[in-house]
């Protein structure tokens, strides 16, 4: 089975500090669902980095979508971003468009025609309770609905690897089980999710979903997941 | 019908207005209006160095200096019949004295007449094109032999000071322009890069959902594009304003080298291409820029 990535023997250093992930070896099945946990500064944001292809590894190898990524030159990495949904931590919404722009940003930048995202965009407004709010600005979101915002605009365009940053970390714990459901949903129709955390109790909420602990740069699979290929998911509601 | 420098709206969100927009199209209004007047100021000075160095270079007078009135007349006309045969002289026109003595007036008032003042016979000559040394020579040697008192002055011997004055004016306005492109070009990068510092970080989310770095120049020349042509407009019309206020000036002195010409329709034509120049540069520059930019993110 083609992996979705592949990470061999990979660091990561910022400038010349001590190394912020080392000998990071694994491989992403399609179609898995993953928690990426650990503690403040273990490196999780830094492993998604390289995941959603925002730095190149300081060394090692990763493959993503059968493509070494580490040579390839940076004009065809777009091409490789736009199979990638994000959700950043600080949720990254451009300020000065509405909650529907936002939403709507992944399939400008694809080239979807206006008339052929109007349909996808309301219907994802819709599903995270936002049809009233379209027009309003991130500034006059609560901090729950930008993430909401944030979240639909990673997926919107169905991608084939989500990464999500601590996505329910300003939601309520209803809207959290729904963005699961959500995450859940998108996975079952084929998306590879790999959701960083460190709410213990949302690992408890997807039956399937498979734990990959980071601590002090370093892998650690407590569960065996990342040498096996993923079971099924069940959503525990 | 959408041209091709046209922003969408949801793009035109993505930068807003008021952060590229602002003064930039002001600045190139003064740029443009002071390239405008540059480039007037060569193409005028230009067609004039052209128009005199063909025109006038081209010319020469004969003196007369003889005393007595009567033999005066008569040389005038013997010599003016010799200078029509002479080799590359294409026209020859006796200058009546009446004529002679109004350009005389200016100096030495109308008393000039009743002064018994013995004014040259003048005779005006065109050669068929500028005439060189050796020409001027053969045609002074000839002419002694045909009366002792009689001296040739050549136009461009006078005029090629004026010229070459005219010519170092000239190179001063076309580096006036080329500095003033740069700076335009300058004021451009600047600009876009104070716009790409403004919206950093909107163009890295772009950038991680895939926006090329295409996508992302192409936002801001557009932007640019649009503030270079309301500006070049603007720039344009005051320089045209000043330029039409200039040569109605120039009329009025009604003699000289630069007044009675009018501003030839190449020159209008320039003047209507610069917006577009200007247009296309800051485009490019923008484009340049925000690539160069980008180059240093992943």
């Amino acid at each position: 089975m083609q992996s979705v990535a592949e990470f061999d023997n990979v660091g990561l250093r910022y400038g010349t500090d001590a190394e912020t992930l080392s000998d990071i070896s694994f491989k992403l099945f399609p179609g898995s669902f993953y928690f990426l946990t650990g503690p403040s500064g273990a490196g999780k944001t830094s492993l998604l980095k390289l995941l959603y292809l925002a730095h190149r590894p300081s060394r090692g190898a990763i493959h993503m979508f059968g493509q070494d990524i580490v040579t390839m030159p940076r004009a065809r990495l777009p091409g490789f971003r736009r199979r990638i949904g994000v959700v950043f931590q600080d949720f990254r919404l451009v300020p000065h468009l509405s909650a529907f722009d936002n939403i709507a940003l992944p399939l400008r930048i694809a080239g979807i025609a206006e008339r052929d995202l109007l349909g996808p965009v309301g219907e994802m407004l819709s599903w995270i309770g936002l049809t009233e709010r379209a027009d309003a600005r991130p500034a006059t979101l609560s901090g729950g609905e930008q993430q909401r915002v944030a979240i639909a605009r990673a997926v919107i365009g169905r991608p084939e690897l989500l990464v999500a940053d601590e996505p329910t970390g300003n939601v309520d714990p209803d809207m959290a089980v729904r963005l699961l459901q959500l995450f859940a949903a998108l996975n079952r129709l084929g998306t590879t999710v790999v959701v960083a955390t460190h709410d213990i109790h949302l690992l408890q909420e997807i039956e399937g979903a498979q734990m990959v602990r980071l601590d002090k740069g370093r892998l650690s699979d407590p569960t065996g997941s990342l040498k096996y290929p993923p079971r099924p998911l069940v959503l525990r509601s | 019908m959408r041209l091709p420098f046209s922003i969408p709206d949801h793009d035109r969100r993505l930068i807003p207005d008021g952060r590229l927009a602002g003064i930039m199209p002001w600045i190139i209004a003064i740029m443009l209006f002071l390239t405008a007047l540059s480039a007037a100021t060569a193409v005028r000075l230009g067609y004039s160095v052209q128009a005199n160095s063909s025109g006038l270079a081209r010319q020469a007078t004969v003196q007369l200096l003889e005393p007595d009135p009567a033999a005066r007349a008569t040389d005038q006309k013997r010599i003016a019949a010799w200078l029509e045969r002479f080799p590359g002289v294409s026209a020859v026109r006796a200058v009546p004295e009446s004529e002679a003595r109004q350009l005389l007036e200016p100096w030495i008032g109308s008393a000039v007449e009743d002064a018994g003042i013995p004014v040259p016979a003048l005779i005006d000559i065109a050669f068929a094109s500028p005439p060189d040394n050796a020409q001027l020579r053969a045609l002074r040697i000839q002419l002694v032999r045909q009366t002792s008192n009689a001296r040739v002055d050549t136009h461009s011997s006078w005029i090629a000071p004026l010229l070459s004055f005219l010519r170092t004016i000239l190179w001063i306005a076309l580096s006036v322009l080329l500095l003033l492109l740069v700076a335009t070009a300058a004021t451009v990068a600047l600009s876009v890069r104070a716009a790409l510092n403004t919206h950093r970080s909107t163009i890295e989310i772009m950038h991680m959902m895939g926006s090329t770095d295409l996508q992302v120049a192409r936002l801001f020349q557009r932007r640019i594009a649009l503030d270079s042509l309301f500006g070049g407009g603007l720039g344009l019309s005051a320089a045209i304003l000043v330029l039409v206020l200039v040569g109605q000036r120039f009329s009025a002195l009604g003699s000289g080298l630069l007044a009675g010409e009018s501003f030839p329709i190449i020159g209008w034509l320039l003047l209507a291409l610069i917006p577009l120049a200007v247009t296309g540069l800051a485009m490019l520059m923008a484009r340049w820029t925000v690539l160069s930019a980008l180059k240093r993110m992943l």
